[in-house]
């Protein structure tokens, strides 16, 4: 088992956004999280990168066992430099170029000489299509190749697990398929992923595993066949019926 | 060191009573420079290319010196210029002993404030969307109308912050208008301050009385804020 | 008054003999906005801070900074100061050259108009890049260091030069207290003239302060061009989002400093 999570809660306010949210994945696994909007599933995301810190839970990663709610600068360290985050709107340092994007991790997060993180920055670029735009600034960049770049620094710090946040739902139409390819070519080649999104049809082709979550608990999961084609839960079925097409019928999308 | 408290409670109410010159020789400044300072804007933003530059050159010129100059200046220069044009007129007027230093004072100060006025209208002009035009002339309004039912008002509200700046920084700025001997806050209270040595006191006091009035002025454009930008809706609680 | 003829010819004629004196006028200016850039980056640090003492204590020194009239501000360090040390330490401050008090004003104002001015561009920085840095291995302060203070140095860049010159041009009040500076030689050179060539004088200041002025916006212009590396591209997108950038900062222009 590579990452156990156990009784994940967060509130904003009085608002409950996550109430006990449990999962666990293994290497090469490739997790998708669906739910409607306001579901909690960015917040889960988030949570386990610590870019918001949960009420209560505990992560257990690669051995090591932390508290989500009261884990030390430490800690919050070590799982950042074995995770890695695609953010929905890229973040990409708008001062850095594509290659400086890449490379800040390893030579200032990690200590690495520059020479070799511009050799595994390089690796990364081409690996995502863009070794050619190495030099350009993120405003120099379509949304699409920003995006690419986005994972291109993820992948670059060859972490433990990807965490994708709604990483297409920024871009348009005509776009989404370039970064969707990459991420299923990772995906084919073994990386670890979580992916909270809305793209159904990347859940059912690449996800080893789905979790339908809304109003802050799992309400069900299992392989993307089950879930797609014979879901157990109302709320389940409700939201498939809606973001699918209007002609969907359960299994349609296996045919 | 002992404040002399006495002394400073007897000459805050002397320098409070420079607070009237002080507001209206602000206010007045407002006001004239207002009409000027809308033209200048416009001017700026849809003038010929001649007037473009005149009116950045005007504009670049005020902003880019130091307003004790231009007091220094004026107050040399108006009163020669004022006493040719009276004698041109042949009326026997002594210029130099019947035009109160108040009145230069205001020419001073709308002279700037035109200025800087004129740049916070032009910002505020530029931030209002082009569709609202394009929507107002869609229904039919000519140009001059749907300047003043809606791109006037709304960015009216979004100068007001900036008018607010303009109009402190005018009351702090009036403060040198007793280079031009004018009896407003910082004249009395630089009097009593040489009077008695009790320099502390004195400019503490004078402070003090800058406090009060920036901030009932600035209270006062925070109201004006609410009611007038009530159509920003989820802006104001 | 006589009605002597005003003399172009002087103008230029003063102007050498003033010049000698920029200098001091340049001292105070660049000393203030260094010391006061510090105090800024306190200040503005203060402010960001969730400690509510010292963001009571950083947003009082603001608000009354900007309520005080330059001048009164002046004119209580330049004769209160002197008597506050003489009586607390025994200090005699009289031998103190004048400039230092005129520095010590205009580092207080400075100071307080700046912060605002640096904690706004702090702010117009998208928390997403922090989270990206921190995400991909950056402790928090190099997050801060690395990633987030450089943009925001950008976008404070042109607010920095509107309080530059703003700076500059108070700086002229440094002659009230007898600083012999530009504006300070031009008093002495229209009292050797027994008052006369008040005009021209103090025509040829304002050329003076007048050129500085656009030399300074020229030399932040070029600065930011060479700085922003198609940064501001994005910045531009992301202000055209209402809300992102206080509404000051959109006019380009600090009419508050």
């Amino acid at each position: 088992m590579l990452m156990q999570i156990r009784g994940v809660r967060k509130s904003f306010g009085d608002h409950e956004v996550l109430r006990d949210v449990n999962m666990e994945l293994d290497r090469g696994d490739v997790i998708t999280i669906l739910g409607p909007s306001g579901s909690g599933k960015t917040t889960f995301l988030r949570c386990l990168n610590f870019l918001e810190q949960a009420d209560g839970g505990t992560m257990e990663l690669a051995g090591d066992k932390i508290n989500l709610a009261s884990a030390s600068k430490k800690e919050i360290a070590s799982v950042r430099k074995k995770t890695a985050f695609v953010f929905q709107n890229y973040n990409l340092f708008a001062n850095k170029t594509a290659l400086e994007n890449v490379t800040l991790g390893l030579t200032a997060g990690r200590g690495m000489d520059k020479a070799k993180a511009e050799e595994i920055g390089r690796k990364a670029l081409e690996k995502v299509g863009l070794l050619e735009r190495a030099g350009y600034y993120p405003a120099q960049l379509s949304g699409g190749q920003q995006q690419r770049v986005g994972i291109a620094r993820a992948v670059a710090a060859a972490p433990d697990v990807i965490l994708f946040d709604e990483p297409t739902s920024a871009l348009d139409p005509e776009l989404v398929g370039e970064v969707l390819a990459v991420m299923k070519q990772l995906a084919e080649e073994g990386v670890t992923m979580i992916v909270v999104t809305h793209e159904m049809k990347f859940a059912r082709d690449v996800a080893t595993h789905v979790i339908f979550m809304a109003d802050g608990v799992v309400v069900e999961e299992g392989s993307s066949e089950e879930i797609f084609t014979r879901p157990k839960e109302e709320r389940t079925k409700r939201f498939l019926k809606r973001v699918l097409p209007e002609d969907y019928e359960e299994g349609a999308l296996f045919i | 060191m002992e404040l002399d408290y006495e002394f400073m409670q007897k000459t805050f109410f002397e320098v409070w009573q420079g607070a009237g010159v002080t507001l209206s020789l602000t206010a007045l400044s407002l006001l004239i420079a207002t009409a000027p300072a809308f033209y200048l804007a416009v001017l700026r933003l849809r003038g010929s290319t001649a007037s473009r530059s005149i009116a950045r050159l005007y504009v670049s010129f005020v902003r880019g010196t130091p307003i004790i100059l231009q007091i220094l200046l004026l107050y040399s220069l108006l009163p020669s210029i004022l006493n040719v044009l009276v004698k041109a007129a042949g009326l026997d007027f002594n210029i130099f002993e019947s035009v109160s230093p108040f009145w230069y004072a205001v020419v001073v100060f709308s002279l700037n404030t035109t200025a800087l006025l004129a740049e916070v209208f032009r910002s505020a002009l530029l931030a209002i969307p082009k569709g609202q035009l394009e929507a107002g002339l869609s229904i039919g309004l000519s140009e001059l109308t749907t300047y003043v039912r809606v791109i006037i008002p709304q960015a009216l509200v979004v100068a007001l912050p900036n008018i607010c700046n303009v109009t402190v920084n005018l009351i702090k700025g009036t403060s040198l208008a007793f280079l031009m001997t004018v009896k407003d806050v910082m004249a009395i209270g630089k009097v009593s301050a040489s009077y008695g040595y009790n320099y502390i006191e004195a400019y503490v006091d004078v402070f003090v009385v800058y406090l009060v009035l920036c901030s009932i002025v600035q209270v006062l454009y925070r109201f004006a804020e609410l009611r007038l930008g009530a159509f920003r809706g989820n802006d104001w609680n | 008054m006589d009605t002597r003829a005003f003399d172009p010819a002087m103008i230029v004629a003063v102007i050498p003999d003033l010049l000698r004196f920029l200098d001091v006028t340049l001292l105070v200016a660049i000393t203030s906005i260094v010391l006061g850039s510090l105090g800024g980056i306190a200040l503005a640090w203060m402010k960001l801070s969730k400690k509510r003492v010292l963001f009571a204590i950083a947003e009082a020194y603001i608000y009354i900074m900007r309520c005080t009239p330059s001048i009164v501000l002046l004119f209580i360090v330049f004769y209160g100061l002197p008597e506050l040390l003489f009586s607390f330490f025994g200090f005699n401050a009289n031998t103190v050259h004048r400039a230092v008090f005129a520095i010590l004003t205009f580092t207080l104002l400075f100071s307080a108009y700046i912060s605002e001015v640096f904690r706004a561009a702090y702010l117009a920085v998208p928390k997403g890049q922090y989270e990206a840095a921190v995400s991909i291995g950056l402790s928090p302060w190099q997050a801060v260091f690395r990633v987030v203070l450089p943009q925001a140095a950008v976008i404070a860049l042109p607010n920095f030069g509107n309080a530059t010159i703003n700076l500059m041009k108070e700086g002229a009040l440094a002659y009230t207290i007898g600083l012999i500076d530009l504006i300070g030689q031009g008093s002495l050179i229209i009292a050797q003239n027994f008052g006369a060539y008040g005009i021209e004088t103090y025509t040829a200041c304002m050329l003076i302060y007048w050129i500085l002025t656009l030399l300074i916006e020229q030399a932040f212009a070029r600065l930011e061009r060479r700085l922003d590396k198609g940064q501001s591209f994005a910045v531009r997108d992301a202000a055209k989002k209402p809300g992102f950038l206080p509404n000051w900062m959109k006019g380009g222009e600090a009419h508050g400093a």
